[in-house]
């Protein structure tokens, strides 16, 4: 099992990433399915486990999606919490559920030969199958920003009008700003979401 | 350990461009390699001064009728360059007295260093060089050749592997294989070279400096580039781009490994492998990336002759109505267009052209058409504002095809302030019509998707330059 040692806290990595104006989903690490409850105050929310032994946390099945109703978010969270239990130590999540039509990812890695490397993708189920992806060295301009989208085979689905082009080549420059002053090495904020024109990043992994 | 060193343009010049060249290892013994690089220099006809050198030298001794000496150092005249081609293990003291003559730059062709283990001996050498700050290139390399001042350190006779004639186009090969079998290449199509460098172990002179040099070069407009690796990442990324922005650069990467070859964390990692971040940085650079061979020579012709457009409006003229039929496919797959011709163009076209001929794109003026047919109607499509660049079809298989056909074009495509490529495909006849087109600078390829490919490079690197998101 490989784990991830310079794994930032969710929170933390939460933070940094307010600090550089990138939006997250609303989320609270909680303790009990009555705090989730709480935290969901009527509307759909998200469970997950975050454990440094879990590197694919849908993989491990360990989200709970789309959780409304009390009872759903206490069934989840006893079900999440027995499954987690391989992958101890774990802490649970609960995110607000976010609907979009549209995922995409933005990441950041870096190369033994370049340095610090920007990724923008159709993000979600599809990274892998699709492996639809463009890269640029960092620190990119607002034309590698503008060329990486339209290298891109969804660029249609991702940004099919000028409004939603603009707004993820600011979020490319906001990511890209932000992975290069850091210490980050590695970086995966996906799936972000996008949604009554904006997005939220609803999953993050930043390693040191 | 890498030694710091960044070297400019009027540092390499020596190299590539030398008054006098000493060749260490020189000898009158055929089966030497310093012997063929010796008689290379004669046989090609080096403008220069010409030094051998050899440690065996008898007093008064002549090496090929030139006065031989025992070291460089007994020259004591101002040279250039230093070709040093002897064992390896006795290389550093001829680089040492390289260093001692003052010597501008040295290539390095022997082999036996860091690529057979020794990286001692490499370490040593790369050190000297430091000493005196004298760049060299190498080792274990074919070197440069220079068809202006006839420089050439290859040690391939002149009897296996033609040389190219004067021209625009620069070519660097990491590889000496590649180097050498794409340069005789090159010598059998029609464009001309600038500079050859095969830089091997690259242990002092490497990627780095060879683009800078070449960026700065008024002799290269186009440089094309075999690639396996480079050493300095950071500084590959910032001349990259100052030379993207200043000339094309056509560039086929070896050893493109799987991505995500080791464990990765992210999703990111196992996306982004080393060949995706080359990738990456050559798309930063606006460097054209070439899949196979063939598409360096396609590419680097087109860039030579041609001037950039950035527009994708295509006119097609055929005396064949099916490679009017393969071009348009072929255009259409690469993102290229017809253009949409005015109606005054038609109207002249109409009347130009016998009623047999359809006015549309592609323009087949049939199998019969002749030089006179071909003119009429490039001077009308030439004055079309909606078309960007010309695709001509020329077989020279029909009968109205022929030696005023090839020159009509020539001079069509010389004038053009529009790109002109040229399809004919075809065997001997064919050939000797097309060395006839591109001896005056028309890009003539065999296959229309190749010709096609060719503009969508030049037009893709132009909206590069231009800044247009492609």
């Amino acid at each position: 099992m490989i784990t991830m040692a310079g794994l930032i806290e969710y929170e933390k990595a939460q933070a940094m990433l307010a600090r550089a104006g990138i939006k997250t989903v609303e989320s609270s690490y909680v303790s009990s399915a009555e705090a989730s409850i709480k935290f969901a105050g009527g509307g759909p929310i998200v469970l997950k486990a975050i454990s440094q032994k879990a590197l694919h946390k849908s993989h491990s099945g360990l989200v709970r999606l789309n959780l409304w109703t009390p009872e759903q978010v206490r069934s989840a969270y006893a079900d999440l919490a027995k499954t987690a239990e391989k992958f101890k130590p774990y802490r649970i999540l609960a995110q607000k559920m976010i609907h979009g039509s549209v995922e995409v990812i933005i990441g950041g890695k870096t190369d033994a030969q370049f340095g610090k490397m920007l990724l923008l993708g159709l993000g979600g189920v599809y990274v892998e199958t699709f492996k639809d992806v463009a890269l640029r060295a960092c620190p990119i301009q607002k034309y590698d920003a503008q060329s990486m989208l339209s290298q891109l085979k969804s660029k249609p689905i991702i940004a099919p009008d000028k409004a939603s082009e603009e707004l993820i080549v600011s979020l490319l420059l906001k990511v890209s700003k932000m992975f290069e002053s850091s210490k980050a090495t590695e970086l995966d904020l996906n799936p972000i979401i996008l949604h009554d024109g904006t997005y939220h990043a609803v999953d993050l992994r930043i390693i040191e | 350990m890498k030694p710091q060193h960044q070297y400019r343009y009027q540092d390499i010049n020596p190299i590539i461009n030398p008054k006098s060249v000493a060749i260490i290892g020189a000898s009158d013994k055929p089966e030497k390699v310093g012997h063929v690089i010796l008689k290379n220099y004669v046989d090609v006809g080096f403008q220069g001064q010409l030094y051998p050198v050899n440690i065996n030298t008898e007093p008064n001794g002549k090496i090929m009728g030139h006065t031989a000496y025992r070291s460089i150092l007994d020259i004591k005249k101002p040279i250039d360059l230093a070709v040093i081609a002897i064992p390896a293990e006795l290389v550093p003291k001829a680089l040492e007295e390289c260093g001692k003559a003052k010597v501008s730059g040295v290539v390095i062709v022997s082999g036996g260093f860091a690529e057979v283990g020794n990286q001692k001996l490499e370490d040593r050498i790369a050190e000297i060089s430091r000493k005196y700050r004298m760049p060299f290139i190498g080792p274990n390399c074919l070197g440069v050749m220079d068809p202006r001042s006839r420089n050439d350190t290859l040690f391939l006779p002149t009897s296996k592997i033609d040389r190219p004639k004067i021209g625009g186009v620069s070519f660097v090969s990491q590889s000496g294989s590649v180097g050498s079998s794409t340069l005789d290449l090159i010598s059998g199509e029609g464009f001309g070279l600038a500079h050859f460098i095969s830089y091997g172990n690259a242990t002092v002179v490497d990627e780095v400096d060879i683009l800078n040099y070449l960026a700065d070069d008024p002799e290269t407009k186009v440089i094309v580039y075999y690639l396996e690796g480079v050493k300095r990442g950071k500084e590959f990324m910032e001349v990259a781009k100052r030379t993207g922005n200043k000339k094309p650069v056509v560039i086929i990467k070896g050893g493109r490994s799987p991505a995500g070859v080791s464990a990765a964390h992210s999703h990111t990692a196992s996306l982004a492998g080393s060949a995706e971040a080359y990738e990456a940085v050559f798309r930063q650079s606006g460097f054209i990336v070439a899949e196979e061979l063939d598409d360096l020579l396609y590419f680097a012709k087109i860039f030579e002759t041609q001037p950039l457009t950035t527009g994708n409006h295509i006119a097609v003229m055929t005396n064949g109505g099916g490679h009017g039929v393969l071009a348009t496919d072929a255009l259409y797959l690469t993102g290229l267009q017809f253009p949409k011709l005015e109606p005054s163009t038609e109207k002249a076209l109409r009347k130009a052209m016998p009623p047999i001929v359809n006015i549309a794109m592609p323009l087949d003026i049939g199998g019969e058409a002749d030089a006179q047919r071909y003119i009429n109607a490039l001077e009308i499509l030439a004055k079309d504002p909606n078309v960007d660049a010309f695709l001509i079809i020329a077989l020279f298989q029909t009968p109205g095809a022929d030696e005023k056909l090839a020159n009509t074009i020539a001079q069509f495509a010389s004038n053009s302030k529009k790109p002109v490529v040229v399809v004919s495909t075809g065997s001997t006849y064919t050939r000797s019509h097309t060395a006839l087109m591109e001896a005056a600078g028309v890009p003539v390829y065999d296959d229309p998707v190749a010709a096609a490919r060719s503009l969508a490079a030049l037009i893709k690197y132009s909206k590069f330059r231009n800044k247009m998101i492609v």
